[in-house]
This record gives C-alpha cells, sequence and structure tokens, in this order.
C-alpha cells in the first residue's frame, strides 16, 4: 500500500513515546507502588477524553533525541467530571523530568491556553530542577532561562491544583507554590534544591523529609494544602478541588444537588458547644453540622490551627468557612493563623465563592513572640484582604468576641450582614483584663488584692457584653438560634449575591501572594 | 517507626494528663487538658501511635513550644 511507511513510521514514533523512559525504570516505579506520569493522567481525566499536545516533543540537542521522549513533560488537554483541564504531568523517567528548551515550550503552551480560553490548570509535579548540561554556561543562561516574561505570573485568571507526587526540585515545586492548592503525597519531597546539592553545599547530610517532606509543609511552612498517603489520593484530592471552583473568574462556581439529611443534620449544631465559656470545643464539627453533608473541604489542617479555613456547600453552592478554633490557643488568632485566612480569602475573591466567618475568640495573641512574628503587619495585611473583598461576606458570632479581632473576623460593616447567636459576647477586651486595665494598678491583679471589687466591676463589664447590647446599636443585624444558622446562611446567601455583576466579584485579591 | 515531639501551643499549667506512657492513640485524642488564658486548653496527638513519654506532670506550669508528651507513630 502506499501509505504503509507512513502509518509504520508513525506507530513507531508513537509507540516510543509512550513508552516514556522504557521499560525498566517504569517497573522500578511499579513495585514502588507509584503511578508513572501517564498512568496519573489516566488515573484524572475522564475516558477519552484526553488529547496530548506535544507527542511527539523530544529533547532540542539532537544527540539526546532518541532518549528523551516528551522532553520529560507530558502535556494536554482532558477532561475532569465533564470539564476541560489544562495538564501537565512530569515524566520523571526520562531525565528527572528536569525542564529544558523543550518541555517548557510545551508548559508555555498550556499556560497560554489556560488563560486565554480560561480553563483550570494541573501540575502533577516530579522534577529534579533545570536540566543540565542544557542550561549550563552563560550563553545557555542567556537563550535558556528567563525567556519568558509571564512564564510564573499569576493573576488568577483560571484556578490551579497541584500534586507534588516525589522528588520536587525547581520547576515542580515552584508550580506546587503558584498554585491555589497544593497536595502532597506523602514520602514525596518539595524543596528548592535536591537533599544531595544541599548536602554538598553545606557539607552535611541532609535528610530528604526534614528539607521538605509532608510534615514540614503541612504543620511549618504551610505551602502544601494536605498531604495523602497514594498518588490515586492526591489526584482525587485534585479533582475534589477543582469540583467547589469556577472554571475561571468569569463564572461562578457549579452547583451541586443538596444531600439529603443536610438540614436535619444542622439543627443539632448547638450540641458541639460546651456549656462552660472555659471550655474549647472543635469548631470544624460546627462546619460539618451547618454545611452541605459532607461537603466540607479543609485547606490547611495542620498549619495556623487557630483558624480553621474550609471550603463547603450551602444549599448546594461553593462557599468559604474562615472560623476561629478554640480547640487551637483559645481560637486566639497567630501570625500563622492570619497567613492562612488571607491565603483563603485570596482563593475565594478570586473565584466568586462567598466568606463566611465564625467568630468564637479571645483576640489576637499577643506578647514578644508574636511581636517578632510581625503580628501587626500580619493583622493588617488580613483585614486589607477582608476590606478589598468583594464577594459577599457574612459573619455568625459564636461565643467570645473582642478587640481587633472582632473587626478582622468580619464584624461591624467588615460583612454584608451579622448575625450572633445568644451565646455570644463582645466588647474590646475581655472583661477581666478590662477590670484591671481601668481599676488596677500595674503588676497588681485586683482578682487577687480586692476580690469584691472585682466581682462587682466584672458582673457590670460582662453584662455590657451581651449580644442584646450589640443588637440594640444594630452592630449586629441578627441574634439567632444555634440551630437556625444553615436556614439563616442560605438565605442570607440569596439577599446579598452580586446581581449587578451576575455573581462576580471584582477580583481585587486575585494578583496577591501566591503563598503566605 | 517516628519519634514525633508533641508540643504546648500555649504558655500554661498542667491541669490534667489523659493518658498513660504505653497507651494507644488515635490523631486528635486529648492527651493533656492544659489550663491557660482561663480557659481549658487541649494538647493533642498529631497522629496515630503509642505515648512514648510523658514529660510533664500536673500542676506544672509550661511555655509555648515546650516538648510535652512523646509519640511513636
Amino acid at each position: 500500500m502506499a501509505f504503509d511507511e507512513l502509518y509504520d513510521e508513525f506507530e513507531r514514533r508513537e509507540a516510543k513515546a509512550l513508552a516514556m523512559g522504557g521499560p525498566e525504570r517504569l517497573e522500578r516505579r511499579r513495585n514502588a507502588g507509584l503511578l508513572n506520569a501517564r498512568e496519573r493522567i489516566d488515573f484524572l481525566v475522564d475516558s477519552d477524553s484526553w488529547v496530548e499536545s506535544g507527542l511527539f516533543a523530544t529533547s532540542h540537542i539532537e544527540s539526546d533525541r532518541e532518549s528523551t521522549p516528551g522532553d520529560g513533560k507530558i502535556t494536554g488537554y482532558g477532561t475532569i467530571d465533564g470539564r476541560e483541564a489544562v495538564i501537565v504531568s512530569n515524566d520523571f523517567t526520562v531525565k528527572g523530568a528536569s525542564s529544558s528548551v523543550v518541555n517548557m515550550r510545551r508548559i508555555g503552551q498550556m499556560r497560554r491556553t489556560a488563560s486565554e480560553r480560561g480553563i483550570p490548570m494541573v501540575f502533577l509535579g516530579e522534577s529534579s530542577g533545570a536540566r543540565i548540561p542544557d542550561n549550563m554556561g552563560a550563553y545557555n543562561m542567556g537563550t535558556i532561562l528567563g525567556g519568558n516574561a509571564t512564564q510564573y505570573r499569576r493573576l488568577r485568571e483560571q484556578p490551579w491544583a497541584s500534586a507534588v507526587l516525589g522528588m520536587a526540585y525547581g520547576s515542580a515545586t515552584w508550580y506546587g507554590c503558584l498554585s491555589d492548592f497544593n497536595v502532597m503525597r506523602k514520602g514525596a519531597v518539595m524543596a528548592v534544591s535536591s537533599e544531595r546539592l544541599v548536602s554538598m553545599a553545606i557539607g552535611e547530610k541532609v535528610d530528604g523529609q526534614e528539607l521538605g517532606g509532608w510534615r514540614m509543609h503541612t504543620d511549618t511552612t504551610g505551602l502544601v494544602d494536605l498531604a495523602v498517603d497514594t498518588d490515586e489520593e492526591a489526584l482525587d484530592a485534585i479533582k475534589t478541588f477543582l469540583s467547589y471552583l469556577p472554571e475561571n473568574q468569569n463564572q461562578l462556581p457549579p452547583e451541586k444537588p443538596v444531600p439529603a439529611g443536610s438540614d436535619d443534620t444542622a439543627r443539632t449544631v448547638l450540641e458541639v458547644l460546651p456549656e462552660k465559656r472555659t471550655q474549647v470545643y472543635d469548631v470544624r464539627k460546627i462546619i460539618e453540622r451547618v454545611a452541605d453533608k459532607n461537603s466540607v473541604f479543609e485547606l490547611k489542617a495542620r498549619f495556623g490551627r487557630t483558624a480553621t479555613t474550609t471550603l463547603a456547600r450551602l444549599g448546594g453552592r461553593t462557599v468559604g468557612f474562615v472560623a476561629n478554633n478554640p480547640m487551637f490557643k483559645a481560637g486566639a488568632l497567630d501570625a500563622d493563623g492570619c497567613d492562612k485566612c488571607c491565603s483563603f480569602m485570596v482563593l475565594c475573591d478570586s473565584f466568586n465563592i462567598p466568606v463566611i466567618f465564625l467568630v468564637d475568640n479571645p483576640g489576637f495573641v499577643i506578647g514578644i513572640d508574636a511581636e517578632r512574628q510581625r503580628a501587626p503587619g500580619k493583622i493588617m495585611n488580613f483585614m486589607n484582604a477582608l476590606q478589598l473583598m468583594t464577594v459577599p461576606k457574612l459573619t455568625v458570632m459564636i461565643r467570645k468576641n473582642y478587640g481587633q479581632a472582632y473587626i478582622n473576623m468580619g464584624g461591624g460593616k467588615n460583612a454584608a450582614e451579622v448575625a450572633a447567636w445568644p451565646t455570644a459576647e463582645v466588647s474590646f477586651m475581655d472583661p477581666a483584663y478590662a477590670v484591671n486595665v481601668v481599676h488596677g494598678k500595674p503588676g497588681e491583679r485586683l482578682e487577687n488584692t480586692d476580690p469584691e471589687f472585682f466581682e462587682q466591676k466584672f458582673a457590670e463589664f460582662q453584662l455590657e457584653s451581651s449580644v442584646y447590647d450589640i443588637a440594640a446599636s444594630y452592630g449586629v443585624q441578627h441574634v439567632i438560634k444555634p440551630e437556625d444558622t444553615r436556614d439563616w446562611l442560605i438565605r442570607m446567601l440569596q439577599v446579598h449575591q452580586n446581581r449587578l455583576s451576575g455573581g462576580l466579584g471584582q477580583h481585587f485579591l486575585s494578583n496577591w501572594p501566591t503563598t503566605f | 517507626m517516628a519519634r514525633i515531639e508533641i508540643e504546648s501551643d500555649v504558655t500554661g499549667t498542667v491541669w490534667k494528663i489523659e493518658v498513660e506512657e504505653g497507651a494507644s492513640v488515635t490523631e486528635g485524642q486529648t492527651l493533656i487538658i492544659l489550663e491557660s488564658m482561663k480557659m481549658e486548653i487541649p494538647v493533642l496527638a498529631s497522629d496515630d501511635g503509642k505515648v512514648a513519654e510523658i514529660m510533664v506532670d500536673e500542676e506544672e506550669p509550661v511555655s509555648e513550644g515546650q516538648v510535652v508528651v512523646v509519640l511513636d507513630a
């Protein structure tokens, strides 16, 4: 047949590309329980939806062509739950998925398509950094790196989700940090440079997990939103994350059916609250009851835990909860908690997601440590973010609410509508401290020196902190029974949707830092 | 098996120790209750594991960042 040779060549080349770094390397991964770059894509996208862009790409260096199928980064388009996604999957079996000329072009094309067409981007990260020797020397620095003025520019026109699934240095780390959601498989490492290079540079053995393991990134740095055990769980987490978000910032988040029983669970919310004001509770249990059943998706659960930030749905619509969690430091906001709130508000404001504040905190953490951690700057970042947000904001005051934190947590005119439970207490300062500030002497506690006088003044101050005092000055517009919280929120979200803009916000936070 | 040091995230006083050395615990379980800022503040297990060591006694003052329990996880 006339075209047989052409077809043979096509099939031979296609098979070679699909074989990636060869059977031995793929086998080693399989034995380690890891998916390869193509299996990850298959797991992530709807069947038969994948179209690769650059299947026949190879290294720009002629002698490397045969050994670099795809040039180590697989790029293309697939649908996830029926919606288009642009995907970059690093193939570690080809030159450690290191960055070089052709695969950078592939990523550039993906970023352009995602931006111009309003499609979410997914990065499946695992990379050894810039390819050597391709990038070595001044000539190559002048021609390869830095050749794209928008490579690291994030305006959040569309959501980015990243999974760190192996050794991630350079590219995979950068895109993870630029993403709106970053999930990590336990055992993976995310760092600027490899443990080998770091060990060489500082002359002592460095452990990869210590350098950039999941504990460090979920507990200490907050650069990772969630850690999971397997590749499959990480890819499922990306699907879940994207299910809350619109395809781009000019759309509304998708609506989902409301699971049966959501209203009944919401009526049990008071069971979570302890009777004594000195006892704590986990605010996540309140969110779980108030939101649509099984719709809660918490971000950065192990970082800055004095605050809880979680995506969820109310009446089928995506919302973001920003809550104090009294379980940790009594809910007093610290520097990490502030950073976490900012990062979450940036996400919500960029993608038209209304924000709900649940308030129970004794104020900000104060002290020398807090000041060293730049608490005043963090508190004002938080305030600035709050006041720049143009998505609908609602506030529910659960219990304690004092001082500047009252304003930060959507108090006063910082939310479209504010409700308080009858258990709420609002004032500038916890009455016990206030009595001492007004009536005491430095270095003395009136509780000890004049307990009778203290009790009398404490009672006066506390009386003035009641929920009906703030309702009387219209500082809160509603006092609601806890069991009615869900109904109130759903109703107020209807009232306060942005009708004039078709529900879209102005996205003032969409060019805020990608990490804090 | 990793040795995990659980720190207090507040300055306060140990009020109650809720577990014994050798006990199996699950992530999120209360290990110790501290008294701080006039509140009862729990110290929670960060992981599933076994209590290897309890580093404090009841009524002992603790400071922020102090290791109070060691887990094997």
